[in-house]
């Protein structure tokens, strides 16, 4: 029976995180559309509902309605399962985030932590399904038979791999500090005065932060990284050939894979659910969390109106040149002050001086 | 429940291994050999050894595998017809091989499954990520280094391969009289650099180009 409860609760956990990712993936699309419209000094869409705001179903219903076009010599099995693998990875990782903190629910009578898996490899697990995710791109690119493709899912595989070495090196320093790879005793860790004073990002790690950051915009294949999709160079890159329902996972993976990798910031770097009278009113925590997240989004969507688009072997330079060392030292570096004990001084210091959150 | 996740994964490590070998087409292979690591992945979290499953999927599934499907796509290659099988004799020994790895894999099961297992101390945190590193920096230390050393040596390797002989053939011919290089051309690891390096015969060209003594056939003459 317990288990059986167990069970239920876990599922019911998943579908909570799944339907608020959606959502919010959803409506993050709408307000890229209109931010970039107002960056651009246009409109944007508005037409659907108040203010567009109904846009997101209407754009489901089209991508549902629209023809399905398969490639004459096409790989078949390959093209179907590329997009299938993309949305699959994207949304796995979704299960580690914590939401929030600690919530007594009134209703059945118990005490949850606001994360549906939570175990000791969190973080490896969330790197391991990211570095999956390439495949949807690689398969993609390869099985259209189609030469602008085949160029975007080459570009993407090799930018990944680039990038996400930088972006574990960049996370290495984290988990020095915390000496955990649960996420949820990572975001624990970071609560200081006002909930504010932990976060990883001022304590110690603006190195690291900086390097997730754009490690991670290069990840998700956005601009000024989106040299997989480079629409002047290689029409539309690995998608080209892809329509309707199957574009749209595409579509879907990009967005969501910008949502985890924001999460994943947040809960690394900026010190997750934490923030000031969490611990007077823990639900406080989810809204924080959600918040900061939008917050990386809005960063995200700002770059895209923003910056140009690298050219390939700039960003290969940029990468491996740069970023990587900058990632070693900012290792060396935090190792020095763990070796040191600074962070325990800080630690005890924050611990002493209570304020509201500490 | 266990052991229903156990028949799942197992059964999708045969399959997945049994169409790899099976798989004409080199990238089904591949793909195959991915659902393999992952269903093994996922078998590892069901024995309690978490961290081996999340660098089974980074280490292998992740960056190996990519690396192969990267290669079958730049070489794009084709199909492998059937053809007919070299050293047939050694059917009956194979199949007699396999036969004696299911007769041992037999008496594991039946004779000593029964006989008691000898219990590791500390079961609760063999396998976390904890005991894992300290054991990987205490007293598995020295095995640790030499094994990151030989990776070392294997990357040094690959790059001196790489890159001996620069980025002409030995026996390669200049055109005489003046010419001019971008500077990309004689130092492949300048990046987009097409600054202009003059030469005022032939034989100043070949030494630009790092071909001095090479034996060729010279067209000076």
């Amino acid at each position: 029976m317990e288990d059986l409860k167990h069970i239920v609760l876990l599922f019911v956990g998943i579908l909570v995180a799944f339907t608020v990712v959606m959502t919010m993936v959803a409506y993050t699309v709408l307000a890229e559309r209109r931010i970039l419209g107002f960056i651009q000094g246009r409109l944007g869409p508005n037409r659907v509902g108040p203010g567009g705001f109904l846009q997101p179903i209407a754009d489901l219903l089209k991508f549902i309605f629209k023809e399905d076009i398969v490639p004459d010599k096409s790989t078949r099995f390959v093209y179907f399962l590329a997009p299938t693998i993309a949305t699959t990875a994207a949304l796995m990782t979704i299960v580690v985030y914590p939401f929030g903190p600690e919530i007594h629910l009134p209703l059945i009578d118990k005490t949850i932590q606001l994360v549906v898996a939570r175990f000791d490899v969190a973080l490896l697990y969330v790197l391991g399904v990211t570095s999956v995710g390439v495949y949807g791109i690689a398969l993609a690119g390869w099985s259209s038979n189609n030469k602008y493709s085949l160029m975007g899912g080459l570009r993407s595989s090799a930018q990944m791999i680039s990038y996400e070495l930088a972006l574990g090196l960049a996370l290495i320093g984290v988990i020095l500090q915390s000496g955990t790879l649960d996420l949820y005793s990572i975001v624990e860790q970071q609560s200081g005065h006002l909930g504010i004073s932990g976060w990883n990002m001022i304590l110690a790690q603006p190195l690291g932060f900086i390097v997730y950051l754009i490690a991670a915009i290069a990840e998700t294949n956005r601009v000024p990284f989106d040299l997989p999709e480079a629409e002047t160079e290689l029409v539309a890159g690995f998608h080209t050939e892809y329509s309707a329902m199957k574009f749209a996972l595409f579509f879907l993976a990009e967005y969501v894979n910008m949502f985890t990798v924001s999460m994943l910031a947040t809960t690394l770097f900026l010190g997750g659910w934490n923030g000031p009278f969490v611990h007077q009113l823990p639900a406080l925590g989810v809204f924080y969390f959600l918040g900061k997240v939008v917050l990386f989004l809005f960063f995200y969507i700002w770059l895209r109106g923003t910056l140009p688009r690298f050219r390939f072997d700039q960003l290969m330079n940029f990468g491996w040149k740069f970023l990587v060392p900058l990632a070693l030292i900012n290792i060396v570096f935090t190792a020095t002050l763990q070796w040191s004990g600074a962070f325990d001084f800080f630690a005890k210091f924050l611990k002493t001086s209570t304020g509201w959150g500490g | 429940m266990l052991a229903l996740l156990f028949i799942l994964f197992a059964g999708m490590a045969i399959g997945c291994a049994i169409s790899m070998v099976a798989q004409r087409n080199p990238l089904y292979g591949a793909i195959s050999l991915i659902g393999v690591f992952i269903s093994l992945a996922c078998l590892y979290v069901t024995l309690a050894a978490p961290f081996i499953a999340a660098v089974q999927v980074i280490v292998y599934a992740g960056a190996i595998m990519v690396l192969v499907v990267f290669v079958i796509m730049l070489l794009n290659v084709e199909e492998e017809e059937r053809r007919p099988l070299r050293l047939r004799a050694l059917v009956p020994i194979a199949i007699g091989l396999a036969a004696v790895l299911f007769a041992e894999a037999a008496f594991i099961i039946f004779f000593v499954q029964a006989s008691p297992s000898t219990p590791t101390r500390n079961i609760s945190d063999v396998g976390l990520t904890a005991s894992i590193g300290s054991g990987l920096f205490t007293s598995y230390l020295l095995p640790f280094e030499v094994t990151s050393i030989l990776l070392l040596m294997a990357v040094v390797g690959a790059m001196t391969l790489a890159r001996r002989g620069g980025l002409l053939p030995a026996n390669v011919g200049v055109v005489p009289g003046y010419q001019s290089f971008s500077r990309e051309v004689l130092n492949p690891m300048a990046t987009p650099d097409l600054t202009r390096v003059e030469a005022r015969t032939s034989r100043e060209a070949e030494e630009l180009l790092g071909v001095a003594d090479a034996p060729h056939v010279s067209l000076d003459e």
